[in-house]
């Protein structure tokens, strides 16, 4: 058979590269302004655009999208051109994927840096950019079937597999996630609500983790190790059970993320039982991915790639086992809300992205550039400083989560929170929280010399932007099963039947756990007392959300002792029918405020505190870590929209009456005008038009309706 | 036994019991299918990201 010769497009690689290191740098040293200002809150700099509410979508998904996601172009593109053998199937996409991603993060900074966001992690993104996102995926998409098509090899290998269940999958996450009906350009209203959100938010969530941060990097893992090695696989059947069992169980775990939430109970239970299967196929794939090093420890010593590799599987496998254990209930009483999954998330990110995306880097940019790596000592030092700085990191943030989740559990003798004040618990982790500030520092350290390292080596190289290859075209074989041939083996060559079966595998979770929700009403019951929203409360609510008071605050109290006593009743499903978006949050480092309207309530507080409050905090209370809000106080509610905002949430089927939307504007000026008298007899001079009335009309109303339902306190279980 | 497992769970109830179910035997067959791969497909299989025909890979080979 004839060798034909190609080029492998080297240019988009290295592109996709370069953006890598320059988001990755971005991203950290955001996120390392978040930890500091845990430190100093005056970082936050009084005005809004560096509070942490709004960067810290900013850090997450910079991190995530922008430097994992362009560290997982750069090694994709390399990849499967080499295992293709084949040129991409079209520079012009492989352009607009590039150029297209990069816009899509500009856009997301600026937008989340003016609080124009949906409130929802990790998804924050508003409508026009969610529909610029699937477009651009979709490109990428193309692309990248469209090489696996006119590939030069008989199968596809492995790695290209979890590329095209990375695709599949977060098309799919991602488009049912932000179903979304817009009310202006800039804000837009999910069509879930409550419970329903919240299920559908962390089905994505949770399988955003599975299929942007796993499986693609498996996918590299199962390039760039052997490559790297120069040793086969381990073991070709073991990936395949590890393929198939781990895109299979994935996604049926996402629950674990709600566990004694208002989420109805038989989707937490599938959650727990599926996310404790889920270290089998996981271990599957680290045991597969350091078995390929055996017989060649002693290169692993020498070449940083395999050292960057060694411990980024590594810490795969710690997070995969940590995660299982996390959506045990016992565990999950303890760690949720706390600062537990924050180190939990920084394992796998730090550690199984970081590292993998160096080793990635540090392997394909001397190739690329025909030489070596400039200094391999400046490698071992990024390696040796950064694996460092993840153990400051996580450490004593395990060791502040433990701390705090035992002092909001723990009662006196005579049957009282021992720690009333959430604030002392705050407080007493400042110490965990400078070391994990240093934990990140030494990482970006690490970072900056990587970086160094790989100008110089760049500098030091001549380009190959378009490196010849040759291989014989592919053979026309039956599209049936041939004599003998094992199914996978057909399947491994027929890439559109790959993507079905893939895409088979993942549906049957995803359904299993989201259609009942929808079909079974006794699923959310609903309490009478609880009433839609006034318009100021909406807006109010929007406020809430522009300014990521969830990143810090919960709104879900859970059925202990210990948070009933503290916050007042537990969440209730049907409480939540008007919220779109939910806003439960993932971490407490302020107290929960699902109920702080409730009057006569343990956490209830008049107008003007609030009102002081907002303004600053420090002022209240010195140890605070909230940031000051004061734009609120001087900035005019934008009432413009309310009609809007309204006939939106009647195509929801809030029940708001009939032509509501014209009149709901005179409702907001009379009930902001109640709160403007009330701040002014107690001395506060505020006009009713301005931002924090709505805010204050918000809090006010939290909890209220469940506790207008006379619900005796009850708790489920113990402490 | 697997019965009394799942009751401590909570609420996991029949549907959970189903969807075990469904996966039990979808991994029963992979693991089977596994097996019975032949040996030679398996070995070609694992060495495809080293042969990749391009020039930086003959390099590698000898190192
Ligand atoms: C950086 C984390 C953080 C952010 C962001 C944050 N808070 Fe707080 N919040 C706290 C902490 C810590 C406390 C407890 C200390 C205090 O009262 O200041 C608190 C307390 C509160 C309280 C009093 C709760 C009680 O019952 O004692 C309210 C109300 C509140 N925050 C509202 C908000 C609102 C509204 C936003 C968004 C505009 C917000 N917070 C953003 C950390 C935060």
């Amino acid at each position: 058979m004839e060798n034909q010769t190609f080029y492998y497009d080297n240019k988009i690689v290295r592109n996709f590269a370069y953006a890598t290191l320059f988001w990755g740098v971005i991203g950290m040293v955001v996120g390392l302004l978040l930890a500091l200002q845990f430190i100093w809150p005056a970082l936050s700099f009084g005005i809004p655009y560096t509070t942490f509410g709004r960067i810290r979508p900013i850090h997450t998904n910079a991190v995530i999208f922008a430097f994992v996601g362009n560290g997982m172009f750069t090694g994709i593109y390399y990849s499967l051109q080499r295992l293709c053998k084949a040129r991409m199937f079209s520079d012009l996409l492989s352009k607009i994927n590039f150029w297209g991603w990069q816009f899509i993060i500009v856009c997301a900074a600026l937008t989340f840096a003016f609080g124009i966001t949906t409130g929802k992690e990790y998804a924050e993104l508003e409508w026009p950019i969610d529909i610029l996102v699937a477009v651009i995926w979709l490109v990428f998409g193309a692309n990248m079937i469209g090489t696996i098509i006119k590939r030069r090899t008989q199968h596809i290998y492995v790695a290209i597999w979890f590329y095209i269940a990375t695709f599949v999958t977060i098309t799919i996450l991602h488009v049912t996630n932000s179903i979304e009906i817009p009310v202006t350009f800039f804000k837009s209203y999910p069509v879930y609500a409550g419970v329903q959100d919240a299920l559908v938010q962390w089905w994505y969530g949770h399988n955003a983790v599975a299929f942007f941060l796993t499986t693609p990097f498996l996918g590299l893992m199962y390039y760039f190790l052997p490559k790297a090695a120069n040793r086969p696989i381990y073991s070709y059947r073991l990936s395949i059970v590890h393929f198939w069992a781990l895109i299979f169980l994935y996604i049926w775990a996402g629950p674990h993320h709600l566990l004694y939430s208002a989420l109805p109970n038989w989707a937490q239970s599938l959650g727990v039982v599926f996310s404790v299967m889920l270290i089998a196929p996981s271990w599957g794939g680290m045991v597969n991915g350091l078995l390929t090093l055996r017989g060649a420890w002693d290169r692993v010593r020498e070449d940083p790639v395999l050292k960057f590799m060694v411990v980024a599987v590594t810490a795969y496998g710690m997070s995969t086992f940590e995660g299982p254990m996390m959506s045990t209930k016992t565990v999950n009483a303890i760690s949720h809300f706390t600062d537990w999954t924050v180190g939990h998330a920084h394992i796998g990110a730090l550690g199984w992205n970081g590292f993998l995306t160096f080793a990635v880097l540090y392997y394909l940019l001397p190739k690329m550039f025909q030489t070596q790596l400039y200094s391999k000592k400046v490698a071992n030092m990024h390696f040796w400083i950064a694996t460092l700085g993840i153990i400051f990191y996580a450490v004593p943030l395990y060791w502040g989560a433990i701390t705090q989740a035992s002092m909001w559990k723990e009662f006196t003798a005579a049957g009282f929170l021992k720690y009333p004040n959430f604030l002392e618990t705050v407080t007493q982790l400042r110490p965990m929280y400078a070391t994990r500030a240093l934990g990140g520092g030494l990482y970006i350290i690490g970072i900056l010399l990587g970086v160094y390292n790989l100008i110089m080596t760049v500098k030091a190289g001549t380009f190959v932007p378009e490196e010849a290859a040759s291989a014989p075209a592919l053979v026309k074989r039956s599209a049936s099963r041939e004599q003998g041939e094992g199914i996978h083996r057909w399947l491994e060559r027929r890439p559109v039947q790959f993507i079905l079966f893939a895409l088979i595998a993942i549906l049957i979770g995803g359904l299993i756990e989201i259609v009942p929700l929808y079909l079974v009403k006794t699923n959310i019951p609903t309490i009478a007392s609880v009433k839609p929203y006034t318009p100021l409360e909406l807006q109010g609510r929007d406020i809430y959300v522009r300014e990521g008071c969830y990143t810090c605050h919960s709104q879900q109290v859970r059925p202990f002792r210990s948070e009933t006593e503290r916050y007042g009743e537990y969440a209730k499903a049907g409480e939540y029918i008007y919220d779109h978006p939910f806003q439960w949050g993932s971490k407490r480092n302020g107290p929960d405020l699902s109920r702080e309207g409730v009057v006569n309530g343990r956490q209830y507080k008049p107008n003007s505190w609030h009102y002081n409050h907002m303004l600053n905090p420090q002022r209240l209370n010195e140890q605070s870590i909230m940031p000051v809000y004061k734009w609120l106080i001087s900035d005019d509610l934008d009432i413009s929209t309310t009609a809007k905002k309204i006939r939106v949430m009647q195509l929801f089927g809030v029940p708001y009456p009939e032509g509501y939307d014209k009149i709901a504007n005179d409702d907001l000026m009379k009930q902001a005008r109640g709160i403007a008298y009330d701040l002014k007899s107690q001395g506060i001079q505020v006009e009713p038009g301005k931002e924090i009335i709505a805010m204050i009309a918000y809090l006010q109303r939290l909890g209220k309706d469940v506790h207008a339902a006379g619900n005796p306190t009850a708790t489920i279980s113990g402490k | 036994m697997l019965h009394d497992v799942y009751k401590s769970v909570g609420g996991f109830g029949s549907y959970g019991m189903i969807s075990m179910i469904i996966f039990i035997v979808f991994f029963a067959l992979l693991v089977l299918y596994a097996i019975s791969i032949r040996k030679k497909d398996a070995e070609d299989f694992s060495r495809m990201p080293l042969d990749d025909f391009s020039k930086e890979s003959d390099e590698i080979q000898d190192s």
